[in-house]
């Protein structure tokens, strides 16, 4: 089945990152590093004095290397280099995931950024709580829904009947993974003006 | 959505990391580690003059260049060029056309329908709607296969649930427009603008 296979690929690279950003980044410096190095070495050939340093030279800056000064600003330099380093590969090795989650549509791929979901269920517990919207607050990740409500005073909502309510709801969109709800519900300070 | 090639991305940035490291470690190394520094004066010495020997070994006869210097300047060159080639063939993958039936063996002939005209016959339908702040479509080759995206904004609060069937209904009516199943990937986004059009009465 070519189809599936196609809505597979689309999924699997619409919820990753491409990387794109930091592979530019690092073959831009590779490039600048190139025609550098290359433009010394046509000067040489050509006889002309370097830019910076000539290879010759270069070489033998780079024999003596141990016994360069100063220390502390080559240790910085070589330092620097490494952790550039280490952050690229870290973006090369880790999966990127990007904060989307699948709902289900037959026949079709459906991705949704997680804020737009965080801001649905926020709405829809207003709506049905009568809370506040701005008293909600939803926070939507890979493997769970996380609500925290400052319910005015008076109005009681028991944890149970907003985790239903979120529930209810997910299962209306069809979230494609299942997906956990935490309740959380923070206590207004009696008699404060808000 | 479109058609980079995340494996060289990913090794490309891999393999200039790994580089980097090596360069910065084998720095601090040979600075502070005495038994590297010894290790590094003979080595380099000797590379140098390794270098050296080859060059005047390749020398051009009748000229001050050697085939040694024209070789590593030919191989930075090809770098140079491979690295503004993996830049170039980002993106990509995008094509014009929905639908293409038939060919020369079809006595009915070809018939290609234009992203254009999805984007015609989805166009009332969409900008009716409040709730979308902004919509776009693109058709993206995935292994051959024309894949429709369409890329909606809501307005902050909308449900995605109500979203999705209501683009569902109008991708099947648009099947049935054009006789053509079209396989689609609808994507939901948030973004400045949705939040900026809260939907949410305030008073200031």
């Amino acid at each position: 089945m070519s189809m599936s296979h196609a809505f597979r690929r689309v999924i699997r690279r619409e919820t990753h990152s491409p990387r794109t950003g930091a592979m530019s980044i690092a073959v831009v410096l590779a490039l600048l590093a190139l025609i550098y190095i290359g433009t010394e070495v046509v000067l040489s050939l050509l006889s002309l004095p370097g830019l910076l340093i000539s290879p010759t030279a270069a070489g033998d800056w780079l024999t003596a290397l141990p016994d360069q000064q100063p220390v502390w600003a080559i240790i910085a330099i070589a330092v620097l280099c490494a952790l550039i380093g280490i952050v690229f590969v870290v973006l090369a090795l880790t999966p990127g995931r990007l904060p989307k989650h699948q709902i289900l549509r037959t026949g079709r791929v459906v991705l949704v950024d997680n804020a737009v979901i965080a801001a649905a269920l926020a709405q829809h517990l207003s709506d049905h709580t009568g809370i506040a919207r701005e008293r909600v607050t939803v926070g939507v990740s890979r493997s769970t829904v996380d609500v925290t409500l400052a319910p005015d005073a008076g109005i009681p909502v028991p944890d149970s009947r907003i985790r239903e309510l979120i529930t209810a709801q997910l299962d209306v969109y069809q979230m494609a993974r299942p997906i956990k709800v935490r309740v959380r519900t923070t206590r207004q300070r009696e008699g404060t003006l808000a | 959505m479109n058609d980079t090639n995340r494996f060289l991305n990913r090794a490309l940035l891999f393999l200039i990391g790994v580089i980097l490291i090596a360069i910065g470690a084998g720095m601090v190394a040979v600075i502070a580690w005495p038994a590297a520094a010894d290790w590094w004066t003979t080595a380099s010495a000797s590379a140098q003059t390794w270098v050296d020997d080859a060059i005047r070994r390749t020398m051009i006869a009748g000229s001050t260049l050697s085939w040694g210097s024209v070789g590593s300047l030919t191989a930075i060159v090809l770098l140079i060029v491979l690295l503004i080639i993996a830049m170039a063939r980002l993106g990509g993958g995008h094509t014009r056309s929905l639908v293409r039936t038939g060919g020369q063996d079809s006595p009915a002939g070809r018939l290609v329908i234009d992203t254009g005209f999805a984007s015609d016959a989805l166009r009332a339908s969409l900008d009716e709607r409040s709730e979308i702040l902004s919509w776009r479509i693109s058709v993206v080759n995935v292994r051959r296969v024309p894949m429709m995206h369409l890329s909606i904004t809501p307005r902050q609060n909308t449900s995605p649930g109500e979203i999705a069937d209501d683009v569902d209904h109008l991708l099947d009516n648009l099947a049935a427009l054009t006789g053509a199943e079209i396989p689609s990937y609808l994507s939901i986004h948030t973004g400045l603008r949705s939040r900026l059009a809260h939907d949410q009465r305030r008073i200031a």
